[in-house]
């Protein structure tokens, strides 16, 4: 049995568990519906600000934020695939399964892949919601493939960091504690709510370095502009936001691996 | 060529805790063999060890002809294990944990399913098995744990505490199956209990162990015998105990001279006299102490157990603990704080 075989087990385990968890899959979908359904109305009037439309390239705020709020259902999912590890260490799954000859990686890769596919087809209902809302969405099939990746390899990299505070904490509370205080602060220092143009000086100068901001701006772009109208600034901000978040993936998921490794032996 | 063959084992954790001491000991083929001994003994880890879960400090370990440091691989492949938390998962139903541990070992396709079955009989689970883990009690969870270590039909068997917290019933329950496992289907078993009942049913060998070393090994007749063939049992009053320890001290003193008595021992509460034809030897105990003006609560005789032999080799009793072990995260955090 070859790597990727042993991987689809614990990949057919994880969704199982998901499926029949549908109030985690909820949880993980209710914030950035909420944000979608209420949020974008309470700041509905930030359209009519005389340069909105020049600052944003779009005529409402919820066209302007629906990129962001798209990207959210990755935290919440990231983080619930940590807590799962710790669950498994508590409750003794892990011996169990370490105590058969299979693959220890396969373990973690098949939890990633399953963490990957959860927050396409949770990405794709957002999407959808968003459009129905009134987003735009500009670019066909190769747009929508293209955010799709930047949010699942931006999932992967939160589910990085969770499962290196979970494996290194053995801890519930550490995970959703540490990712939320994490998550929440770089949320709002970020684009994904506001253009930058808004912001004290300060909060712009974090926000530029702000791995959100990236994921966001790209999807922004891929969403409200249409290719043949895109500058050579947005060519370069989409290949910068995929070298910041594939390399925070990279980094998140080494961490992981090597947490994972500590466990494990 | 032993199953199990362990040699000079010693597990030191981090935080300076020498759980494991300088343990030796062989499993032959085909037996059934017993730790006894108290929570914190070293039971666990030693089995944890040699199932290749945690690394040794030094020592070493043969498992069905395997060295544990060369080939845990191999090792994996040829042995099962229950460990003390029932490891399953309670999201997926009795047939699904079977299945997914099977695909784990590589058993796939008919021959996975025809092993699911026939392991959900063997265990009573059949009528559950579509059911989630999830709504199962302990003893049944117990019980598809102990399946699912079956699952690859391993050649060694290693049980860490199999009955711990179970009512009587799936506890004699899953004495049955293991009996049957060991006598049947000649599947080695290793097995750790606090339960002096458990050990003396099922094992053809025993080791007690306490505080990281085995102090005894035998089988349960020779552990018996070995400390003579009655125990008379004398409790102290309390308020003696506490205003006059010495008086124990004393007791015991007086007690050994006198005839027939092959040795004794304090515990906690009072005297242990292991004697031969131990009915006739009351009255003069009785009089001896009387003599020498020392309270006693009661006096009682009975045939050596194991608890005997485990507190005349250690100075104490064995306490089943029945409550539920903190969770190895409460127990990091308690590593932290200290």
């Amino acid at each position: 049995m070859g790597l990727f075989g042993e991987s689809y087990y614990f990949f057919r385990r994880a969704f199982k568990k998901l499926l029949r968890n549908p109030i985690v899959l909820l949880f993980s979908l209710i914030q950035p519906i909420i944000f979608l359904l209420i949020f974008t109305q309470l700041f509905d009037g930030l359209a009519n600000l005389p340069n909105w439309r020049q600052i944003t390239g779009v005529t409402t705020y919820l066209a302007f934020a629906a990129p962001g709020l798209v990207l959210m259902n990755a935290f919440s999912s990231a983080l619930q695939s940590g807590v799962t590890m710790v669950d498994d260490i508590q409750s003794g799954f892990l011996d169990k399964v370490l105590v058969t000859p299979v693959r220890r990686s396969s373990i973690l890769l098949g939890r990633m892949m399953a963490d990957a596919v959860r927050i396409l087809i949770q990405s794709v209902i957002l999407l959808s919601l968003a459009m129905l809302l009134g987003a735009t969405l500009n670019n066909g099939i190769v747009g929508v493939l293209t955010i799709l990746g930047i949010i699942a390899f931006f999932g992967l990299a939160w589910a990085g960091i969770s499962h290196s505070i979970g494996l290194r904490t053995k801890n519930q509370q550490a995970v959703f504690s540490a990712g939320f205080l994490l998550t929440f602060p770089l949320m709002f220092m970020s684009t994904m709510m506001m253009p930058d143009s808004f912001m004290k000086d300060w909060i712009r100068e974090v926000s530029k370095y702000n791995p959100i901001s990236f994921a966001v701006n790209a999807i922004r772009s891929l969403m409200i502009l249409s290719f043949a109208d895109w500058q050579p600034t947005n060519w370069t901000s989409l290949e910068q936001s995929i070298l910041v978040i594939g390399g925070l993936a990279a980094l998140s998921l080494s961490s992981a691996a090597l947490a994972f490794k500590k466990v494990v032996e | 060529m032993p199953a199990l063959h362990v040699e000079n084992l010693v597990k030191v954790y981090p935080d300076g805790t020498k759980a494991v001491n300088d343990i030796s000991f062989s499993v032959e083929d085909g037996e059934f063999f017993g730790f006894l001994g108290p929570n914190g003994a070293g039971k666990s880890t030693t089995i944890k060890i040699v199932t290749t879960l945690l690394k040794k400090t030094s020592g070493k370990a043969i498992v069905a002809g395997h060295d544990l440091d060369r080939e845990p691989q191999s090792i994996r492949r040829v042995i099962g294990v229950q460990a003390q938390e029932t490891g399953v998962d309670e999201d997926l139903t009795g047939r699904e944990n079977l299945e997914l541990m099977g695909q784990l070992y590589g058993v796939t396709g008919d021959r996975l399913e025809e092993r699911v079955n026939g392991l959900l009989k063997l265990v009573g689970l059949e009528a559950e098995a579509s059911k989630r883990a999830g709504y199962y009690s302990g003893g049944m969870k117990k019980r598809l744990d102990l399946a699912s270590a079956l699952v690859h039909t391993p050649q060694i068997l290693f049980l860490d505490e199999p009955t711990t917290g179970l009512d009587p019933q799936s506890r004699a329950a899953i004495w049955n199956y293991l009996k049957d496992l060991n006598k049947k289907e000649k599947v080695t078993i290793f097995l750790t209990t606090q339960y002096m009942e458990e050990a003396d049913r099922l094992c053809d060998r025993i080791a007690i162990v306490d505080q990281g070393k085995i102090v005894s090994s035998g089988t349960p007749n020779q552990l018996k015998t070995e400390i003579g063939a009655d125990v008379i049992t004398i409790t102290m009053p309390e308020a003696e105990l506490v205003e006059h320890p010495e008086r124990r001290e004393e007791a015991m003193k007086i007690l050994e001279v006198v005839p027939r008595i092959t040795s004794v021992s304090v515990f906690e509460n009072g005297i242990s006299v292991y004697v031969r034809n131990g009915g006739s030897v009351v009255p003069e105990v009785v009089r001896a102490l009387d003599n020498a003006k020392i309270n006693v609560g009661s006096i009682s005789l009975s045939s050596p157990s194991l608890d005997d032999v485990f507190l005349k080799h250690t100075g104490h009793r064995i306490r089943p603990e029945e409550l539920k072990k903190p969770s190895r995260g409460m127990m990091f955090m308690r590593r932290r704080r200290r």
